[in-house]
């Protein structure tokens, strides 16, 4: 490694170590500290009590089921949605694509609200048609349970996969499959001999992101699993907490430091499996330009599909949302309902001054977040994927380590830290956080756009005399557009709908979205809940449509030939 | 010498203390601002209040219990308690007191309130979080209501009932207990009582704010929730089963606090919110039962009802009772 690349490793170390580091190695002292806060006596007792609890096998293995039948969903609809919106001609594709990332827009916990509303035993709305339909005596299906915990967390995680498999999609290389098709195999054939596997890193990445990000998740299995008596590790975790009024967070990091090592091992597996790296490059030297593939007599049909399985699974829930916001209180849809409806909901949280001031802080750590996240994620990604050290290594584990903490714990840790610091109860507190919380939402998409982009090309411009910056600003950076816009969509439209953090660190003055939203929930009050959240996801789409306005900017300097 | 100067000095700090706990609006104008850390919900009209009235600001941080402790410890032992006045459920405020956090005062406008009311020299009692079984009016026929909590236990209510976490959700811990210490003749009828609600198979939520909603879209007949709801939820067809038994809840209690970083407007909204007027608004707005005499919320009825506060349970009596529900209720 020469000297220049290996500054740039380590000074990523130093920058990523100081912003995640930190509030977990308060987690860490707070979990070997009598006490409720992060400094008291050394104690073992918090491991002992979190580790012997005789329904802990249980709900591991509820746990496994969930996080692997989330993350195998969202990984199998994303690929599905990205091939066929990058790679075919089925129409509507700028539509769909919004679609598949709607479900990052809205708050976890509404999101989970409006799945109960439509598929509850006692009359969700598509068990009330299902019944009327098939002259049911009973429901057919119940949302609180583990397949419906799987279905509504996949659809959540479905973004994130979406996100990080599109730009590899998108830059895929048409000559390799070409040459699969001149062999004689079949399409679908070249699919899973040739497509897939070089897809691998970004594959494995959607996954393993699913996987942490289930780990970690809290609405899903509070508002789905928790009325169905389905316990997974998060509310295992709350429950553990929230028993009593002087609630131990050390105790819980305890078990949280479990939830971190099967994070980190996972990265590891990941790095193990994609470790040569020189296998899915497809953007050589060569021009190239991904080609579309005519689905002919398939393309109304699938057309179709898509159609409802966004309607289905995207559009229902989100227009559940705004019926919501609309009748004055829950109501099933009838035509008192409708004559009821009016727009109070709306009018209150237009009204409210710390809504119009949560709209305006959510919207500045979106945009300035998630910008500078970007670019952090970029040196970091190439440093990941091109410098392939063992400081490298350390440098992506470092990047998950808060990311990898469940939510209800990690918030506590960057409290512990913050309180530290002159940064306290500011805006600035919140902007570190999210950026140092959500940095593998940057990384993973560049990462594997990164993994595309031959290093011939990068050395041919310093063969020629162009030095690293000018090389990454002329040559690299323009080639990373697909992926530089999803992962700024998903920095941004997390950084618009964050609860974990800044439930903790936001202050009088700091309040932001989905604070706001969380007290609407406290109170019951699911109109006004509603309609903030019909904002969010406006606010959150504005934010996606302009960044893939700009990346379609840089499109012509994509192409090559 | 030495004992004149001891004594000197003892002298000028209760002089001083005593200028410290006298209210000066003036003060507190120059202040500027109230912090006000709580975990009471719906509380703007009284900030709104609060300023119009007094020219300072209010400022609300909404921290829910389970972070309560947490949060303001930290601030506190880091030396950046933001907080001039908290408000939480009184066993919190309890705990924040023995660590040092709370400061004396007396509150001129608690004047009227019972006596039980004042906890101490620091904390004091303005409400109570009261739990009651709410329905929906448009489902359950008037016969239907239950009178008595045991009629909870009548399996007709199989699957109709939905409430806070019985394992966890401290409130409602500490409402069951109550039920057996002040309520249930003996042992055996509460024991069977929990049973028979444990039996028909209740819906478990993460605590009250959730419990309304499925009532009133008709998910579930009825809630071990809060009376409060038929207030801020209106029109939601709910109204409150009027049992023959005593309402209980956990009392709220609010203090001081002793490094208040604006000591006289944290006295000065301590004053207000103690008032008749701002009591009237937690009532009227919110529907809070609240100890200021005469003032009740505009519920049908609850004017008429005994409204109890639960005894304190310390949080090794919460976690051995959430242990015992969590077996009695098959929660894992």
């Amino acid at each position: 490694m020469d000297a220049k690349r290996s500054k740039l490793t380590f000074s990523l170390i130093l920058i990523v170590g100081v912003l995640t580091v930190c509030p977990v190695v308060m987690l860490v002292i707070g979990s070997f500290s009598e006490g409720l806060t992060a400094f008291g006596s050394f104690t073992l007792q918090k491991y002992v009590e979190a580790y012997t609890d005789p329904a802990l096998a249980e709900i591991i293995l509820n746990t496994v089921i969930f996080v692997l039948g989330s993350s195998t969903l969202a990984t199998v609809l994303a690929l599905f949605l990205s091939y066929l919106n990058n790679r075919t001609d089925i129409p509507c594709k700028f539509m769909f694509r919004i679609i598949s990332i709607i479900p990052m827009m809205i708050p976890h916990i509404l999101f989970s609200v409006s799945w109960a509303l439509l598929l509850n035993p006692s009359n969700g709305l598509i068990n009330l048609v299902l019944k009327q339909a098939f002259f049911l005596d009973h429901a057919p299906l119940n949302i609180y349970s583990l397949w419906g915990m799987i279905l509504v967390e996949g659809l959540l995680d479905l973004p994130i996969a979406y996100l990080i498999i599109a730009p590899a999609m998108a830059s895929f290389d048409v000559a390799l499959e070409e040459s699969s098709k001149v062999c004689g195999a079949s399409p679908l054939r070249t699919l899973f001999r040739v497509t897939l596997p070089v897809l691998r890193p970004a594959i494995l990445a959607a996954f393993i992101l699913g996987v942490v990000r289930s780990l970690a998740s809290f609405a899903v299995p509070s508002v789905i699993g928790m009325p169905g008596r389905v316990y997974v590790l998060a509310t295992h975790l709350y429950q553990m907490i929230a028993t009593g009024f002087s609630v131990d967070y050390g105790k819980a990091a305890a078990i949280g430091m479990s939830v971190l090592a099967a994070s980190v091992t996972l990265i590891l597996v990941y790095r193990a499996l994609t470790s040569e790296s020189e296998k899915y490059v497809t953007i050589s030297s060569r021009g190239y330009r991904p080609t579309v593939i005519p689905l002919k007599g398939a393309r109304i049909p699938l057309f179709a599909v898509v159609a409802l399985l966004s309607f289905v699974l995207i559009v229902l829930p989100v227009v559940v949302l705004f019926y919501t916001s609309l009748v004055p209180y829950s109501m099933v849809p009838s035509a008192r309902a409708f004559s009821l409806m009016s727009w109070k909901h709306w009018i209150e949280v237009l009204r409210d001054p710390i809504s119009l001031l949560s709209l305006k802080n959510s919207l500045m750590l979106g945009l300035g977040g998630a910008t500078l996240g970007v670019i952090l994620s970029v040196f970091v990604a190439y440093t990941i994927v091109k410098v392939r050290t063992r400081a490298a290594g350390i440098l992506e584990s470092l990047s998950f380590l808060s990311f990898s903490f469940p939510g209800i714990v990690i918030g506590m840790g960057f409290m512990w830290f913050f309180v530290r610091t002159p940064l306290y109860a500011t805006i600035w507190a919140l902007l570190i956080g999210y950026i140092a919380t959500y940095l593998p939402y940057g990384i993973r998409p560049l990462a594997s756009a990164f993994i595309q982009v031959h290093s011939h090309l990068e050395e041919s411009s310093l063969v020629c005399g162009a030095s690293r910056m000018t090389t990454m600003r002329r040559i690299i950076i323009p080639l990373l557009v697909p992926g530089m816009v999803s992962g700024w969509i998903l920095m941004a439209t997390m950084f618009v709908r964050e609860l974990t953090l800044s439930v903790v660190l936001s202050r009088p003055g700091t309040e932001v979205l989905a604070v706001q939203i969380l007290r609407f929930a406290e109170d019951g009050l699911w109109g006004r809940l509603s309609a903030l959240g019909i904002m969010m996801i406006f606010i959150s789409t504005i934010l996606v449509i302009l960044a893939n306005l700009v990346g379609a900017r840089f499109k012509p300097m994509e192409g090559g030939g | 010498m030495k004992r004149l100067v001891v004594v000197i000095a003892i002298l000028l700090c209760s002089v001083l203390s005593a200028q410290a706990a006298e209210l000066d609006p003036a003060k507190a104008k120059a202040e500027g601002t109230a912090t006000f850390y709580a975990n009471i919900t719906a509380v703007e009209p009284i900030m709104e209040g609060f300023e119009a009235d007094t020219g300072v600001k209010g400022a609300y941080t909404r921290i829910s219990t389970s972070k309560f402790i947490a949060t303001v410890l930290t601030e506190f032992e880091a030396g950046k308690l933001m907080a001039d006045v908290v408000q939480a459920p009184l066993p919190v405020l309890e705990i924040l007191k023995s660590k040092g956090v709370l400061a004396s005062y007396s509150s001129p406008a608690a004047a009227g309130y019972a006596d039980w009311t004042r906890k101490d020299d620091a904390i004091q009692l303005f409400g109570i979080e009261y739990v009651g079984l709410i329905y929906n009016k448009e489902l359950v026929k008037a016969a239907d209501v239950p009178k008595r909590y045991e009629d909870l236990a009548d399996p007709k209510w199989k699957d109709k009932i939905v409430m806070a976490n019985p394992a966890n959700h401290a409130t409602t811990i500490s409402w069951l207990v109550g039920l057996k210490e002040t309520v249930f003749a003996s042992e055996e009828e509460w024991m069977s009582f929990l049973k028979g609600l444990a039996a028909n198979k209740p819906m478990f939520v993460a605590s009250f704010g959730p419990t309304p909603a499925p009532v009133e879209s008709g998910e579930k007949l009825i809630a071990i929730s809060m009376p409060k709801y038929i207030i801020t939820k209106a029109p939601a067809p709910l109204d409150w089963a009027r049992v023959e038994q005593p309402l209980l809840g956990t009392p709220r209690a609010i203090a001081v606090t002793s490094k208040a970083p604006h000591p006289n407007a944290a006295r000065l909204f301590v004053d207000y919110w103690l008032s008749e007027k701002a009591m009237g608004i937690l009532a009227k707005d919110v529907g809070e039962y609240v100890l200021a005499p005469g003032v009740y919320p505009p519920i049908d009825g609850m004017d008429k009802a005994t409204v109890m506060p639960i005894r304190d349970l310390s949080d090794e009596e919460i976690r051995k009772w959430g242990d015992q529900f969590k077996a009695i209720f098959d929660v894992q």
